[in-house]
């Protein structure tokens, strides 16, 4: 080879990798995590969790990035299914955090799934949102773990509140929660709940998730003929199918579904005993409350997934914006740099600005303020009956 | 009265729907040897074909329900029918009476079936309309029309079934191989000819289990493995391979289901399940109606 072919390939060896080299730090990326399930029962949340993370991640790429020490960084979303289960839930973990080195997680669905990412994400400091209920997954001890919704501490109280409100009459109740982390962590403040409004248990039963045939639960619900039956942490087509049977049986009461998101796989699966249903995470984007992101969320939601957004697929938009502020505030992407700055912040959410609280509750500022909107199912359509905005963010607002 | 009629009811509607799910389970056990851990996937199949072609049935040719329906039910036994052929000759035909290797099988069918469902069809629950938007009162006791046909059905199959095994060459050729391979191939039997029919039979049942509760239960690409445990633990009790057990232990699970959902809750009554499965195996490991091993 002659020196001057030697000196052309070397130069246009240098030439490519300085490109490359260039090209790496316009376009960075930062890998951001979901833990959801696709699949089954309580796949619809999985799917929109994916969906609305997808579009904050477009928006923001769009705007060039998240811009911190003077780069700026793209965003892409990592999506695996847990299957709601915590066998899944560990899998998607060591997927996540092990193989893929994401430090981010954006999203993470049910409290057993959510338990077995916990578990390595504080031990890898990796930044935690998570939609579990469960109070055990949060506290000065997971100081990583940030909730991204409403959980059953800023829900039951409103939602009960009401229905007892609407209801005066209404004497006894019936729960049926399914047998796993989610369901035990629910019930307990629910049956607490209603003892505090005067609301009579007659019964608390368990269900396993996967159960198909939901006739013994409905005659056993049917024979008791409470005034109220709440569905706790039941996802959407696990209460439809009892409701269902419920109505074979000639059953018509009051019916909570406090985990609640949509009308749709509620109606899908019950039909028209659906109607009047009351539930505490669905929202209505396209109602009077809702924020010029929230009804353009909904639309193309609607579009790409045939179901409106809820409160809980909202929550990974909500989530990434929060990572974002914070990242931007710090000008850090330590996760444990984030976690210190997040309690700090005012950031804008799809319901407008909002911050984290909670410490009273939690004993860490690690609960996402938002509004607890009351909802129910009326001509098969998703309605919004009350909204209450938690005092602390209000106080954060005006100070 | 009206209580004891309606478990009565609620057991009769949920064993039949185990009784259609374990009958293909056991037949495919007692001919091939084989248990096959993808035989929800094939309900799955069937209660997803069902979720496919009902819909554009109804709404786009403007067919009536039933009409859609019987496409719909059609298309579905020849879509399992079709993955049962594919998946026999070129899978479980190398592992016949290889339980270790069939398992392994069996499971990677599940993983990729479950996966190709889950990327065609994707995670959202899918819903038909009720060939019969009736509810019926017996005696105080109520069940829905769509249920009722589903018990008659499941009972008809059966009838069918027991026909077949008993009553037909085919049937005598199945009990044979299932009571001894050699002895029968000794007697001019063609064994893999006879696990092929009897392995589309077993898919068959399972088509057939799934397209009657595609109306009745939210479709899922999962709803197969739902049933699939119930139906582990109905041929345990039954016995492996046997006709009779399956049929007697799907009714004995229901009941357990019924009743002690009822006067207990679905977990304990779940937990029921699986003590009876050890009481079972300690006391007659072979199953109700299985035979020991010589």
């Amino acid at each position: 080879m002659s020196l001057k072919r030697i000196a052309a390939v070397t130069a246009t060896a240098a030439a490519l990798a300085l490109s490359s080299l260039s090209g790496a730090s316009a376009q960075e990326t930062l890998k951001l995590g979901i833990s959801a399930p696709m699949s089954g029962a309580a796949a619809s949340w999985g799917l929109g969790f994916e969906w609305a993370a997808q579009q904050a991640a477009d928006k923001i790429n769009a705007e060039g990035g998240i811009k911190v020490g003077g780069k700026s960084y793209n965003l892409e979303i990592l999506t695996y299914d847990n299957k709601y289960n915590a066998t899944e839930g560990a899998k998607v973990a060591q997927t996540l955090l092990n193989r893929d080195n994401v430090n981010y997680i954006v999203g993470s669905l049910g409290t057993a799934p959510v338990r077995a990412l916990q578990a390595l994400s504080e031990r890898k400091g990796v930044l935690l949102f998570t939609t579990a209920w469960g109070k055990s997954v949060k506290g000065p001890e997971f100081p990583l773990t940030f909730t991204q919704i409403n959980t059953p501490f800023e829900v039951l109280p409103q939602l009960y509140g009401y229905i007892k409100q609407q209801h005066p009459d209404a004497k006894s109740v019936v729960l049926i929660s399914p047998n796993d982390a989610t369901g035990q962590d629910t019930e307990k403040p629910a049956v607490a709940t209603w003892k505090s409004l005067g609301v009579e248990v007659l019964s608390s039963d368990w269900y396993e998730r996967g159960t198909t045939e939901f006739q013994p639960i409905a005659t056993k619900i049917a024979s008791l003929n409470p005034d109220i039956v709440d569905f706790s942490a039941a996802p959407p087509t696990d209460a439809g199918a009892i409701l269902k049977e419920l109505s074979v049986l000639g059953w018509k009461g009051i019916k909570s579904v406090s985990a609640g998101t949509s009308s749709s796989a509620l109606v899908k699966t019950a039909g028209d005993s659906a109607e009047g249903v009351y539930m505490g995470l669905a929202a209505d984007y396209d109602g009077p409350s809702a924020t010029p992101i929230q009804r353009e969320l909904n639309e193309g939601a609607r579009k790409a997934l045939g179901e409106p957004l809820n409160v809980i697929t909202i929550g990974t938009w909500d989530a990434i914006m929060a990572l974002k502020a914070a990242a931007e505030t710090a000008d850090s992407l330590d996760p444990k740099v984030i976690a210190e700055t997040l309690p700090k912040i005012v950031f804008e959410s799809s319901y407008g600005p909002t911050a984290f609280g909670g410490a009273d509750t939690y004993g860490n500022p690690q609960q996402m303020l938002l509004p607890t909107i009351v909802t129910q199912v009326q001509g098969g359509k998703v309605v919004e009956v009350k909204r209450v905005n938690p005092p602390e963010l209000d106080k954060r607002l005006k100070n | 009265m009206t209580l004891y009629i309606q478990l009565l009811l609620n057991t009769l509607q949920i064993g039949s729907v185990y009784m259609l799910f374990a009958l293909g389970l056991t037949l495919i056990f007692g001919v091939m040897k084989v248990v096959n851990f993808a035989h929800g996937t094939f309900f799955t199949a069937a209660a997803l074909a069902i979720a496919t072609v009902m819909p554009p049935a109804m709404y786009q040719l403007g067919l009536p329900v039933w009409a859609a329906y019987l496409i719909a039910f059609v298309a579905a036994l020849a879509v399992v029918a079709a993955i049962g052929i594919v998946v026999y000759q070129f899978g479980f035909q190398k592992f016949l009476r290889d339980l270790i290797g069939s398992f392994i099988l069996s499971i990677g069918l599940v993983l990729f079936l479950n996966g190709s469902y889950l990327a065609i069809f994707g995670g959202a629950p899918q819903k038909v309309p009720p060939l019969i938007d009736v509810n019926l009162s017996i005696f105080g006791a109520y069940i829905t029309g769509q249920r009722l046909l589903l018990v008659l059905v499941a009972v008809g199959v059966t009838v069918g079934l027991y026909w077949l095994i008993q009553k037909t060459k085919l049937g005598l050729s199945l009990r044979a191989v299932a009571e001894d391979q050699e002895a029968a191939m000794l007697q001019g039997i063609q064994y893999r000819r006879v696990a092929l029919y009897g392995f589309l039979i077993g898919t068959v049942l399972a088509a057939i289990a799934g397209a009657m509760m595609a109306p009745v239960h939210a479709i899922t690409t999962v709803i197969g493995d739902e049933f699939l445990i119930k139906a582990f633990i109905i041929i345990i009790v039954g016995g492996l391979g046997s006709v009779g057990g399956a049929i007697i232990g799907a009714f004995l699970i229901a009941f357990i289901e019924s009743v002690g959902g009822y006067y207990f809750d679905n977990s304990t009554a779940t937990i029921a399940m699986f003590v009876l499965v050890m009481v079972v195996l300690l006391l007659r490991p072979q199953g109700i109606m299985g035979h020991a091993e010589r």
